[in-house]
């Protein structure tokens, strides 16, 4: 963890992690007996749903919970379906999680049904089979008519501290972002391609054909809103037309040239492994398998009170239990002891400063704090720029009084989002 | 199984820069020493005695306070320590005892905590106690009588009051390095000039304190005195003088600084310090009080709010 400097007169940096030159090969984490599946969709429609207990999946397959959802996940591995069960994630999100027992390696079999859709490459496709890959792409920005989507931006620099899996795709697999961007223009006709890296990678980015940005070193430069804010500022895309840019993983980029020129679907996703002894590692997981393979694998233990992220240090998320899957969207995976924990607190704000001089989105943390804590999420709102709030997390990390300011400002959102929600529905 | 284990789960961000309330309080504590163990050792054991108990009391206060509200007990960030320094400092060694209590319940129950306690004061606590103590009390801060018995190897005479009422000319006795290294009267932990700046800078070095508010309330006080020993040198003293005498530097560097009654942003930060500067020159020459630091250092607390409202605009919201 990095901890404030003796000398506090600078503003407090964050530096990113940034591939080494000699990053060591990533571990391949072998399938275990079980994966599990995250589904974004409460399990309501139990009895008539589209998959039973007892079912078979190939590998490969849509699995989602109603047909036609965009919430679908793609089965890395052939098996049975063993359990359904719902759960309540982050925020008291409604989710349905599906465990998969996994048929042994010689018995495997491969849905083929992608294997057509290849041949005619298409935003259409794309959006119905493509959503569940590595890195999570997300094809839905093309559909919204009333925003159009005026770039395309491809992150090669990692969002989150400690994490390099992005990097790992810019700086040994150049190639197949160029393909896979070059796919991404040519379904959906736009020609403004960005490659996002950090300063260290700009040569080998050079290659993929696509305009190339460098972000600096220092947390939250990476922030896909900042780069947005940014490009909005540069006028590169119109201004007016403010989410006219879609965001992909190097990752993400890869996996999609991958599925289009081979028919079928590269299913393991790239996590980058801290231990607790802070040693990283890259590993390649099938998506679904359950933290515990992992932690098996490197021998690593886990006691009561320890934590583990999924996610980066400032904006992951930390979970219960080790049975947690690698989801398409887990770029990191923290393990955290006990001893390396900060706890919060409920002490008011001091109004020391260090919030606000932080901020990359100037809010004024120590007002809006005050709010926040008071329930007051209106004001927050109207007076004190809550939404302006890119989330990024540098304010609990620096805050003297240890306030979960983080904590406080997501749930006013979601409270203020949810009771806009309400109304409109019953409007 | 592993379902037994109970993994610790919170939100984001899952580190911390490891900054605390009391690691802040401490180090405070321990730059102010630097100013007041040579004041102890020149005013002798009264001085100890002060210090400590307006410390004692400034604790004893808080516990009280969250004893009556039934609120967690918060002594242990070290703010109510804190500020029974901060006032200690600020007294003459020979301030008796009921003084002192009366000065840190002032402080800790009127400053802070009624206001809901730390964070929540608009004043600095320990500048509030002492302007109602010199209002309630005032022969008891006339340095000049509380000090008379003793024995000083320099003119034991609170250079303000000279300069006061004789104009610059009075004062030219005092050499400004003599200033400088404490050869003045005034309060315990006021007077050595040299340990309250390395104190000041080692609080700025380390972050603890905001180097923008020292700063511009030192410029502010040397560019006004300068003008007013321009325009006058016969009736005003020049800048140097004004910035090694009475609570200028305690003020510059300890109590401008306060968190909670201080400017956050960087040109209110400025703001705030040179209008507390430029008003502590006001009172000192034209004002009837002989020090004005206190007395400025209210203001710009007062106008705190109203200046920090000078602010870059939030992510998004127009140009
Ligand atoms: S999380 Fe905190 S520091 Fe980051 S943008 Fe929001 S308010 Fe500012
Ligand atoms: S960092 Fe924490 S204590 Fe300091 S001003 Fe911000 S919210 Fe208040």
């Amino acid at each position: 963890m990095i901890k404030r400097s003796f000398f506090g007169l600078v503003k407090p940096k964050l530096q990113y992690e940034i591939i080494d030159e000699a990053q060591a090969e990533p571990v391949r984490i072998k399938p275990g007996k079980q994966i599990m599946l995250y589904i974004d969709q409460p399990d309501e429609n139990a009895g008539n749903a589209l998959f039973k207990i007892g079912d078979p999946v190939k590998s490969g397959q849509k699995v989602t919970l109603s047909d036609g959802s965009a919430d679908y996940l793609l089965s890395s591995k052939s098996g049975q379906i063993s359990k359904i069960s719902p759960f309540v994630g982050i925020l008291g999100k409604k989710s349905t999680s599906l465990t998969i027992d996994v048929d042994g390696e010689s018995s495997q079999s491969r849905d083929e049904s992608f294997k057509s859709a290849c041949q005619a490459p298409s935003l259409e496709n794309a959006r119905d089979f493509l959503a569940g890959l590595p890195g999570k792409p997300d094809f839905n920005v093309f559909f919204d008519s009333e925003k159009p989507v005026k770039a395309i931006v491809v992150l090669g620099a990692d969002d989150d501290l400690l994490g390099i899996t992005n990097q790992y795709f810019v700086k040994n697999n150049i190639i197949a972002i160029k393909t896979g961007i070059e796919l991404l223009c040519k379904i959906t006709g736009i020609s403004h391609a960005i490659l996002i890296v950090p300063q260290q990678l700009e040569q080998v980015a050079g290659s993929s054909g696509a305009i190339i940005k460098t972000v600096d070193s220092e947390y939250p430069s990476a922030h896909p809103e900042l780069i947005m804010q940014h490009m909005l500022a540069s006028e590169d895309v119109d201004a007016k037309s403010k989410s006219g840019i879609a965001f992909f993983s190097s990752e993400a980029v890869c996996a999609i040239g991958a599925a289009y020129t081979t028919g079928k679907f590269f299913l393991e996703k790239m996590v980058t492994f801290v231990s607790k002894d802070g040693n990283k590692r890259l590993v390649s997981v099938p998506i679904g398998t359950p933290l515990q393979d992992i932690l098996n694998e490197f021998n690593e233990t886990l006691n009561d009170g320890d934590r583990v992220v999924f996610g980066g240090p400032m904006k992951g998320v930390s979970v219960f239990s080790t049975d947690t899957p690698v989801m398409p969207d887990t770029d990191t995976i923290i393990i955290q002891d006990k001893r390396q924990i900060t706890e919060g607190s409920d002490i008011a704000c001091i109004n020391c400063g260090e919030c606000v001089r932080v901020c990359p989105a100037n809010i004024q943390v120590n007002q809006l704090i005050r709010f926040l804590e008071a329930g007051q999420y209106e004001e927050a709102a109207d007076q004190h720029d809550l939404f302006s709030c890119i989330e990024c997390g540098f304010c609990s990390y620096v805050c003297e009084s240890r306030i979960p300011v983080f904590q406080h400002i997501k749930l006013a959102k979601h409270t203020l989002e949810s009771m806009k929600a309400a109304e409109e529905s019953n409007a | 199984m592993h379902s037994t284990l109970k993994l610790t789960v919170s939100h984001a961000p899952f580190w911390h820069n490891g900054s605390s309330i009391s690691t802040k309080s401490r180090n405070i504590l321990l730059a102010s020493l630097v100013a007041v163990i040579p004041g102890c050792y020149q005013y002798g054991m009264a001085a100890v005695g002060v210090v400590t108990l307006s410390i004692a009391s400034a604790i004893l206060w808080e516990l009280l306070i969250n004893f009556i509200s039934r609120r967690p007990i918060s002594v242990g960030d070290g703010n109510a320590a804190l500020i029974g320094m901060m006032f200690a400092m600020m007294l003459p060694a020979t301030m008796p005892w009921w003084a002192v209590i009366t000065g840190t319940f002032f402080a800790v129950v009127i400053g802070k905590e009624i206001f809901g306690g730390i964070g929540a004061n608009p004043f600095n606590p320990a500048v509030l106690a002492m302007t109602i103590l010199m209002l309630s009390w005032a022969d008891l801060f006339d340095f000049n009588a509380a000090l008379l018995n003793y024995q000083f190897d320099f003119k034991a005479v609170y250079p303000l009051v000279l300069s006061k009422t004789f104009g610059a000319s009075a004062v030219d006795p005092f050499a400004l390095m003599d200033l400088l290294f404490g050869k003045q009267i005034g309060g315990i932990g006021s007077t050595f000039g040299i340990g309250l700046i390395a104190g000041g800078v080692y609080l700025i070095l380390r972050g603890f304190v905001r180097w923008e508010i020292s700063f511009s309330f030192l410029v502010g006080i040397f560019v006004s005195a300068l003008c007013f020993n321009i325009l006058n040198p016969e009736a005003y003293a020049g800048p140097g003088f004004h910035l090694l005498t009475g609570y200028t530097l305690i003020g510059a560097f300890f109590l401008a600084t306060e968190d909670s009654s201080s400017p956050v942003n960087f040109i209110p930060m400025l703001i705030y310090g040179l209008l507390g500067g430029a008003l502590t020159v006001l009172i000192r020459n034209i004002g009837t009080h002989i020090d004005g630091v206190l007395y400025a250092i209210l203001i710009i607390n007062l106008v705190n709010p109203i200046v920090d409202k000078i602010r870059p605009k939030a992510l998004g919201k127009g140009v």
